[in-house]
């Protein structure tokens, strides 16, 4: 009788083992997993060892491995496109486009519009550089995408991560993983995109033009700019709202000098939260089946050709710009890279090559004029694309 | 007024008919599914008793949702009447009970009334009914029974019609192939997408449009604050020039003073009077500088004390007989 007992335990053990057996990742992976979570990897590489935007590139990394653990469609409520899993409701803030206006409050307390307030031609550069957007938009419907999916693609030459979610989970949500991905990573990878292209457009003594130091910006005008920039931006494209009214906000917080504690709140702690959900939640979304794709492939190479794009319109704009500027008043056209809105990245692509060029020519803080009109631009961009299409 | 109320319009009306004097329907009102089948013309939507009646649809136009509970729905132009209390009014409409989750309207979605009289059988039941073959107008009121929220004016319909909302105040009579309770009076579509698609298959028009609306709202910001800038510029200059101006006035009449000798000394003998005048104009007039240039002009040099070997601490070593 005990034999009979402890041999139907076993069997018991054994189905139950064996069941739990099919619920393993090692039952249900696929090669398209494996791929996924080697990007993943690749990813977390790159920002620990090259230190290319660790700050998104470690939790998109990590939410690509996490996005791409298989396991058995049992209801459990684990998987990102479950309802009322803990990753599903980190999505909502992706999904319905909360997470990009949260991210634009903390760049607008973290920024300083001094540079663009003390040389506001330099807002035309920011204005140029939107040409990346549209060169994709139109290699996207070459190559067979809706006006929708185009504009959601195109995005990508912003180089704004939160911009490009916000636009293409309203217009395109189904490529919204491949989008999000592909403009963070060009992002992390624009000091390897753009210095090639500002070589090839400019000479080395255009490279090496000094530009006259800023004036002192006063604190009325700080104060100002968020307003009236929010007023001027929001009455022509009310549909960039959204973006550009927590842009604004989180600026005006940091310039009214009244409320820094909010600005500082803004600037760290919210954003770092956002920033964090962001990207893991972004990660999370490129699961296999959804992300191995040819459109993923299509965005990619879109993308790509948007950064070349939006870096050599926002150059040859300067060249342009330096033909009707007296002498004395050049500008470097090294700075025109930083039209795209990868602040402050792309600034620092212009310091150091202007650095390259000339050790003595400091071009930092004339290249964070463009790079914030950029970020307006881009966002002013993206409220036009929804409300054509929309 | 509730909140989001005037969102609330009405949709389309349908007024129970039937043919040729049909026997589909009895006095009672009740329709037989058997009848109704049997009578083609007839568009009816049945309610929840499946029985067809009357209906008039309401929509939520606005794009968050609202809930319609607590209004009320008459035909009854005494309702009107302005000098009629709210409790008055109330005894002349039908009330839409609260409690029921039905009522609760998404975006840009629709709910459907059944004017047969009969409040008994649930939320969606009006106390009234549609007069077949005869003109009247539906009235909409708030939940104060006072704010009239939608009217609409229905002429005498053809039987199997109904009047519908096409858009804001254009309203048609759709046949029975053409009734859509519960259902947009017009189907929508993504026009814009297939617009775009058809008439600027290159994104040209696309490009031009939206770099043109980019360009003008960064261009009006860079006018804008190009022509502050100025100002602002010119109104510290003009400050720097009128303080300049009061200093130089000043200092004129200190040394006329000083000069005449008319100024008073209080105690203090002439010539260290004059000495701190002096020294207060030369401060005037070149030993202030309130106006930095803001550059730092600090050349590093090298020197054997900027030596970075001379301020490191050598690293203590174990000495051998140790």
């Amino acid at each position: 009788m005990m034999l009979l007992e402890s041999v139907s335990t076993m069997d018991f053990i054994g189905t139950k083992l064996v069941d739990f057996l099919t619920y393993t990742g090692f039952a249900n992976v696929e090669w398209a997993n494996i791929i996924m979570i080697a990007v993943g990897a690749f990813f977390i590489w790159l920002a620990i060892k090259k230190d290319f935007e660790p700050l998104l590139l470690i939790p998109i990394g990590l939410g690509i491995i996490l996005g791409n653990i298989p396991f058995k469609d049992a209801g459990l409520e684990i998987g990102l496109y479950e309802d009322n899993s803990v990753l599903n409701i980190f999505y909502q803030g992706v999904r319905l486009g909360w997470y990009p206006p949260l991210v634009f409050l903390g760049i607008g307390a973290m920024t300083d519009f001094s540079a663009l307030i003390a040389n506001p031609k330099l807002m035309l550069i920011g204005a140029a550089a939107q040409f990346g957007i549209f060169g994709a938009y139109m290699v996207a419907l070459a190559l067979g995408f809706e006006p929708n999916q185009a504009a959601g693609i195109a995005i990508i030459g912003g180089a704004d991560g939160p911009t490009a979610i916000f636009l293409s989970s309203k217009l395109s949500p189904n490529l919204m993983g491949a989008i999000a991905v592909c403009a963070y990573s060009y992002m992390a990878l624009v000091p390897v995109i753009q210095p090639g292209i500002m070589k090839l457009l400019t000479t080395k003594a255009q490279r090496q033009i000094k530009m006259k130091p800023a004036r002192q910006v006063s604190q009325t005008e700080k104060m100002l700019f968020p307003i009236v920039g929010l007023l001027i931006t929001t009455f022509i494209v009310p549909s960039g709202l959204p973006l550009l009214g927590m842009l604004f906000f989180g600026n005006l917080l940091k310039e009214s000098t009244k409320t820094t504690r909010l600005a500082k709140t803004a600037g760290s702690a919210l954003n770092d939260i956002v920033v964090m959900l962001l990207g893991l939640t972004v990660g999370c979304s490129t699961q296999a089946s959804e992300f191995l794709t040819w459109n993923t492939i299509f965005i990619f190479i879109i993308g790509a050709c948007a950064f070349v794009v939006a870096t050599a319109s926002g150059v040859i704009f300067v060249h342009i710009m330096n033909l009707f500027l007296p002498k004395g008043q050049k500008i470097n056209p090294l700075i025109g890279n930083a039209g795209v809105s990868a602040v402050p990245m792309a600034a620092r692509i212009s310091q150091n090559e202007g650095l390259k060029a000339d050790p003595h020519n400091y071009l930092l803080m004339h290249a964070m004029g463009p790079n914030v009109a950029g970020v307006i631009g881009s966002a002013v961009a993206a409220g036009v694309l929804l409300g054509f299409l929309s | 007024m509730a909140q989001g109320a005037h969102d609330f319009k009405l949709n389309e009306v349908f007024v129970l008919s039937c043919p040729k004097q049909c026997t589909a329907v009895d006095d009672s009102g009740y329709v037989s599914p058997a009848m109704a089948a049997a009578c083609p013309k007839a568009a009816f939507y049945v309610d929840e008793y499946g029985q067809p009646a009357s209906w008039i649809e309401i929509e939520n136009t606005s794009y968050s949702t609202h809930d319609i509970r607590n209004c009320f729905l008459t035909i009854n132009p005494a309702v009107l009447d302005k000098t009629m209390s709210a409790p008055e009014r109330e005894k002349l409409m039908s009330l839409i009970p609260a409690g029921d989750l039905r009522t609760s309207l998404a975006a840009k979605q629709r709910i459907t009334f059944f004017a047969d009289g009969h409040t008994n059988r649930g939320t969606l039941h009006l106390n009234f009914t549609l007069p077949a073959g005869e003109a009247f107008t539906v009235y909409l009121f708030d939940g104060n029974a006072v704010d009239l929220l939608d009217s609409v004016r229905v002429e005498a319909l053809p039987a199997g019609s109904s009047y519908a909302r096409i858009a804001d105040d254009e309203w048609h009579v759709c046949d029975t192939d053409n009734v859509t309770p519960n259902a947009p009076n017009v189907q929508y579509s993504n026009d814009k997408i297939k617009e775009f698609k058809e008439k600027d298959p290159h994104g040209i028009a696309m490009t031009l449009m939206c770099m043109g609306v980019v360009f003008s709202c960064l261009i009006l910001l860079f006018v804008f604050f190009h022509i502050f800038g100025w100002a602002m510029n010119r109104a510290a200059k003009l400050a720097r020039v009128r303080a300049i101006r009061a200093i130089h006035e000043k200092a004129e009449r200190v040394v006329e003073m000083a000069k005449q000798g008319t100024t008073e000394t209080k105690g203090i003998d002439m010539e260290t009077y004059t000495a701190v005048i002096g020294l207060a104009l030369h401060e005037y007039f070149g030993g202030t500088h309130d106006l930095e240039s803001g550059i730092l002009t600090i050349n590093q040099t090298q020197t054997t004390w900027a030596d970075k070997s001379h301020e490191l601490r050598v690293t203590p070593q174990i000495h051998p007989a140790n």
